[in-house]
């Protein structure tokens, strides 16, 4: 009759020490329990409403025991209405879940964190009956989900039946996508996602690239983008797969692609300089890096001038990667690939400067003596490549910008590709700056004259040369792995003499007319001869 | 019916009773009722039936029930009703029907009263689903009672046994259900509805309420009490001397003035015109018109903003404490430039978001200016926010005024968190208990809270330190709240009582008490003569402050009344439940002119616009809701006798983001002011 059974009391009997209680006793008690419980809910609800509140808390319950002169229940204190849980098995069987804790661990704990104290903050609600878009008020579409839930209740509720024409219910506006669009997304996806045929995966991005009527989805393809690079970072070919895809949207004339930019970028900076990319060692994850890099080049071009804080700021992100010496050095090749991807001006900027330094601290992970992991070193020649590559393709351009100031390096360089051991007499040679920069001058007044020339053909001319370094750079990547020990022993050596004038060229490297000669000397300094095959055929067989 | 059998019956009963004098007193009567039966012979029982009481059959029936000593004859009996009352015609069952939820209740307990706790549960079960709807709260309580002790304990019940529940029927239904009580020899129900309904017939058709079941509350004061008390004259205008009068005054003297300005003018032009002839006719008639048109215009800009002062004039009851001359002025000065509102001119509405309280904020509160908003905790603390002062930090820290924007008269910090938030508030700290409720002077000096420890602590703002602690209550205080011109201030309990105040005596002025349970909210009229109360019984009670009688009881709520509102005029008083429905109310005849239905979480507060033509209501379900009060105003009288009850218009619902409003103020520039907890959504059951 009660809905407090009579075994419950008995438990409860049990439990402070009464072990015999009478059956009919415990019949008699249980209404009576049913009744204070009742009566203590009734008036912990009232506590709960002068709260302000809509859920029970443990702190409402002590409040009514207070209220009806009972000792309140202590160990139960908690700020937020505690947690129930189902039990399995029964549908209306709740618990609360009371884990046993050590003691230990708690005192070992560290402090939790201070909760934030309270405060206030004032927003307007609405001006003049019309609520500001802000982000302090609730966002449209719940704004707009409510209302239709209520007016279902409503009209099922009777009474608000006659107030249906006041309210005005605002129905969100909705992205509808045809079926076929819906089609053609899960179709693109599912064969992203499975990566086997290759043949039909190249089809698909040729369509991406080129099919009008596709911007509906662009959102939905930025998504997936964004999604399945943060869920894939282990899968290679997926990720490949990704920035390829990403490739044949910006490709596309039909698609309006700016606004969802900023959604595109951080996905594909990652594919750029995340620490890992693929799961094993062995996939090419440098390609998939210099794949993304020329996707960043391009993006920036592309947008650079409508959107000005579009390069500086993915600068930035690179730069920031290239100079922590805690990053990897998978990251700082994804960095310093993005920089030269950006073009000769942004190395000499920002790499250039910071060569020296850089190559100081690079020197220990590229000979076997220091760095016992092959892996490691294999990295570190990487590294080694893309910078010797970034600074290559510098001069490359600069020469062809300025090709009378050549000879006065050729005097100079000469030694060194001579042998060796000669490179101590070529840093006597080294100072005579007085002479060269007279010499250098001269040349620039002379270039002068074709300046305008040079500036007007400098747009195709910057492609032409992203076009050679990257015949350079796997050229060079040929080279350089020939010459590996031999680098990796004159790098220690030159690594010693860094003389000022040296650092001074590079730090100035940023500067159009600066003096050209000298930063290329230091340039061959630091690299060596690898630094050759970047010179220009013409210009090389001018002073060979 | 056997009379031998009867007579064994009462014998059987007055000996169960112990009765034995009135056992032997029965036997005697006995012998001389036989030996006079035995003489008059046969013929009596058809003569006339004057010497042989004929025993009704009805009080055999109900002499048979002591014997049978069963519970399920109340089943029987009520199911019985119940069906007929559903059978019965549809013209009369709307009436009918009001008379089985006191029939049901008194059942169950009646059941519960002679222990028969199994049949009273299965009774409850039984039945129970018939009155869910619209008693869901009272039958939560009456379900747990189940022995006679829990009777006298249990407050609701009590409540029902010793008021009569009033119900109103026409003759006819009346007569119907008398009818049928007879004729089915039903003498328990007719018992019931004897002992504990208080039927009240009136002539004529039933009344045209098919869609209103009015609700069944207790008010513990007869029908015809009610009646007469809701009849007491009730002076509810507008305060004599008020600064709306100053104020309205003034502006007449300026409107005066301009008018005699316009007519020196005119007098000019007149002057001129004549001078230059009867040639200027039309002209003259031009300017006319335009006279005609300015003054037209300038009255009904008087007449507007007269609209809400057109309220009676009322003498003040209590000795008034005078303000200080800046302070008038400024108020002044405030409502010249009060913002018009209306149906569509709505108000702008700055929301205060209390971030971080980790549940444990009470109750919030802003001064009338909006500059001071203080926040009631669990934990005993009140603090206080100056957001003028943080305002003014924060558009001296940035470089422009871009931020601050200064509008209807506060300035407001907009949208921008605060840094330094240690030394944003003033902590006051003295409560022992929860602190249930704050409320602000009208000049900002001072500070009023109550708390869960029964007290009522008066806080200066200056010193930022507490000045009294005032103790009276018994049990926690739910609400305190200042009379409109400040001085006197009165607070709500859980002990039933509300108090009435004065802010140098520590003792109360006054004690109003009559409510059945707790009062949960209190409110000053206007002209500061009375108080309404708002409690758990559903009831709104209407008090005069000078006498402390209750003037009113409004009855038509369907759950606790949490917030109160009283119009600028007034004239209509707006009272929130928990249901989420808001009922606005007539003093003056004391009926509810409308029902506000809209919101789906606890009414938690609600206010009036400066010149009352908007209500604005804040809830739990996360809405300010604006209402067009403004339409009623002026139909209520005339729609009110000719087509019954008319509704209020909805005209803005605001959502905010997962912000429960807790307070609402208007400024009295007409900026409406909010404030609520911030409190993101927390799932708390989740399936293990």
């Amino acid at each position: 009759m009660s809905i407090v059974p009579k075994d419950t009391i008995h438990v409860i009997a049990q439990s402070i020490g009464i072990s015999n209680l009478q059956d009919d006793v415990a019949a008699a008690l249980a209404p009576d329990v049913e009744y204070r419980m009742r009566e203590i809910m009734q008036e912990a609800i009232k506590c709960m409403r002068h709260s302000k509140r809509s859920i029970l808390t443990t702190d409402d319950v002590d409040s009514a025991l207070r209220l009806r002169n009972v000792e309140p229940l202590y160990g139960f204190a908690s700020g937020d209405p505690l947690r129930f849980r189902r039990a399995l098995g029964h549908s209306d069987l709740f618990y609360v879940e009371d884990r046993d804790l050590e003691f230990k661990e708690i005192i070992d704990a560290p402090l939790p964190r201070a909760p934030l104290d309270t405060s206030v903050v004032a927003h307007w609600l609405a001006v003049e009956g019309v609520q500001p878009a802000i982000p302090e008020n609730a966002p449209i579409e719940n704004l707009a989900v409510p209302p239709e839930t209520k007016r279902g209740d409503a009209h099922g509720g009777g009474p608000r039946k006659e107030d249906d024409g006041a309210i005005e219910v605002k129905i969100p506006v909705k992205h509808v996508l045809s079926r076929e669009l819906q089609l053609y997304f899960e179709k693109i996806t599912e064969l992203i996602v499975a990566g086997s045929d290759t043949l039909l995966l190249r089809d698909a991005f040729l369509s991406v690239a080129t099919d009008s009527g596709l911007h509906p989805l662009v959102p939905y393809f930025t998504q997936f983008v964004a999604d399945e690079v943060t869920r894939g970072l282990e899968d290679f070919p997926l990720l490949f797969s990704l920035m390829r895809l990403v490739q044949s949207l910006l490709l596309n004339p039909h698609i309006h692609i700016e606004p969802y930019l900023h959604q595109l970028m951080p996905s594909v900076i990652t594919c750029l300089v995340a620490k890992r990319l693929g799961g094993r060692a062995v996939e090419n994850h440098w390609e998939l890096r210099d794949f993304t890099a020329s996707l960043v080049a391009f993006i920036c071009k592309r947008f650079g001038h409508t959107y000005q804080n579009l390069q500086p700021r993915v600068t930035r992100t690179l730069l920031h990667a290239f100079l922590d010496p805690k990053r990897a050095l998978t990251q700082h090749y994804g960095a310093i690939r993005g920089l030269s991807a950006l073009g000769s001006r942004v190395v000499r900027l920002l790499v250039l400067p910071n060569l020296e330094l850089y190559l100081h601290l690079l020197a220990p992970e590229l000979s076997p003596e220091t760095q016992q992991n092959e892996m490691k070193r294999y990295e570190a020649w990487r590294v080694y490549g893309a910078l010797l590559s970034a600074s290559g393709a510098c001069v490359y351009e600069k020469m062809k910008a300025h090709p009378y100031s050549l000879p006065t390096v050729s005097t100079s360089t000469r030694p060194k590709i001579i042998s060796p051991s000669r490179k101590r007499s070529a840093g006597t040679e080294l100072g005579q700056p007085s002479q060269k920069k007279s010499h250098v001058e001269g040349g620039l007044l002379a270039s002068d004259a074709t300046g305008s020339v040079t500036e007007g053909r400098n747009f195709d001319g910057g492609e032409g040369s992203s076009q050679a370094e990257d015949v350079d750079g796997s050229k060079s990547r040929g080279v350089e792995s020939g010459s590996m020990d031999d680098g990796g022993r004159r790098l220690g050596v030159e690594a010693n003499r860094s003389n000022e004038r040296k650092s001074f060229s590079l730090a100035e490297a940023w500067k159009e007319d600066v003096d050209f000669g000298s930063l290329l000397l230091s340039l061959v300094d630091l690299f060596g001869d690898s630094m050759l095959p970047f010179i220009p055929t013409e210009e090389m067989s001018l002073f060979l | 019916m056997e009379e031998e059998k009867i007579e064994q019956a009462v014998l059987a009963y007055l000996k169960k009773k112990g009765y034995r004098q009135a056992e032997l007193a029965f036997q005697d009567e006995q012998q001389t009722h036989r030996s006079l039966n035995s003489s008059s012979g046969g013929g009596a029982d058809g003569g006339g039936g004057t010497t042989t009481p004929s025993m009704d059959p009805a009080v055999a029936n109900s002499i048979f029930l002591y014997a049978r000593a069963d519970g399920t004859l109340y089943k029987e009996g009520y199911s019985k009703l119940r069906s007929w009352v559903h059978s019965s015609l549809d013209l009369y069952k709307n009436e009918l029907l009001r008379i089985l939820y006191p029939v049901f209740v008194h059942c169950f307990m009646d059941l519960v009263a002679k222990d028969f706790p199994q049949e009273a549960r299965l009774f409850f079960q039984t039945f129970r689903e018939d009155h869910d709807t619209l008693h869901l709260r009272d039958l939560h309580k009456l379900e747990g009672v189940l022995s006679p002790q829990h009777l006298q304990e249990s407050e609701l019940a009590v409540a029902f046994r010793e008021n009569k529940i009033n119900i109103r029927m026409c003759q006819y239904s009346f007569e119907l259900l008398l009818q049928y009580l007879h004729s089915t020899d039903s003498m328990l129900m007719l018992g019931i509805v004897n002992e504990h309904i208080n039927i009240q017939v009136f002539p004529g058709q039933p009344s045209p309420l098919p869609e209103e079941e009015e609700a069944i509350t207790l008010t513990g004061k007869p029908q015809e009490a009610l009646d007469s008390m809701n009849q007491k004259e009730l002076r509810w205008g507008t305060l004599e001397d008020s600064l709306e009068d100053k104020l309205e005054k003034e502006l007449a003297a300026e409107a005066e003035k301009a008018e005699a300005e316009g007519k020196e003018t005119e007098a000019d032009d007149m002057k001129k015109r004549t001078a230059d002839g009867g040639k200027a006719g039309a002209s003259s008639k031009k300017s006319k018109k335009d006279k005609t048109g300015t003054s037209a215009t300038g009255k009904g800009a008087k007449s507007d903003s007269a609209a809400a002062i057109n309220a009676p004039r009322v003498k003040p009851d209590l000795p008034m404490p005078s303000l200080a001359e800046e302070t008038e002025r400024q108020v002044l000065e405030d409502l010249r430039n009060r913002a018009r509102l209306g149906s569509n001119a709505l108000p702008s509405v700055s929301f205060y978001s209390f971030v971080n309280t980790h549940n444990s904020l009470n109750c919030a509160s802003i001064s009338a200016d909006g500059a001071l908003v203080a926040g009631g905790f669990s934990d005993s603390s009140l603090k206080v926010w100056d957001m003028a002062k943080i305002g003014a930090q924060i558009t001296s820290g940035d470089q422009g005024t871009a931020n601050g924007v200064v509008s209807n008269g506060v300035t407001e910090p907009k949208g921008v968190a605060l840094e330094n938030s240690k030394s944003s508030y003033t902590l006051l700290q003295g409560h022992a208990g929860p602190v249930y409720a704050a409320n602000f002077s009208p000049d900002n000096d001072y500070l009023l809270s109550c708390s869960g420890d029964c007290t009522v602590r008066l806080w200066s703002l200056r010193l930022n330190a507490n000045l009294v602690c005032y103790k009276g209550h018994n049990y926690p205080v739910w609400d305190v709240q200042y009379s409109p011109v400040g001085h006197y201030f009165a607070s709500a309990s859980h002990d039933r009582t509300a108090r009435v105040w004065c802010m140098e005596r520590l003792h109360p002025l006054r004690i109003l008490a009559g409510h059945l349970s707790d009062v949960d909210c209190v409110q000053w009229h206007v002209n500061c003569n009375y108080i309404a109360t708002g409690s758990s019984d559903k009831t709104v009670r209407l008090w005069d402050v000078q006498t402390g009688e209750c003037m009113r009881i409004f009855t038509g709520h369907r759950g606790m009344v949490l917030s109160l509102a009283m119009s600028s005029d007034g004239r209509y008083m707006a009272s929130g439940d928990e249901d989420g429905a808001i009922l606005m109310w007539d003093l003056g005849s004391g009926r509810c002119v409308t029902p506000l239905l809209g919101h789906t979480g606890c009414v938690w507060t609600l206010a009036f616009s400066g010149e009352g033509s908007l209500l604005a209501s804040g809830s739990a379900d996360n809405t300010v809701r604006l209402w067009d009060v403004n339409a009623s105003g002026k139909t209520s009288r005339t729609e009110e006798k000719s087509s019954g009850k008319r509704r209020l218009r909805l005209l803005k619902t605001l959502p905010t983001k997962s912000t429960p409003v807790y307070a609402l103020k208007f400024s009295r520039r007409n900026l409406l002011l909010a404030a609520g907890a911030f409190s993101p959504l927390k799932t708390s059951v989740t399936t293990g």
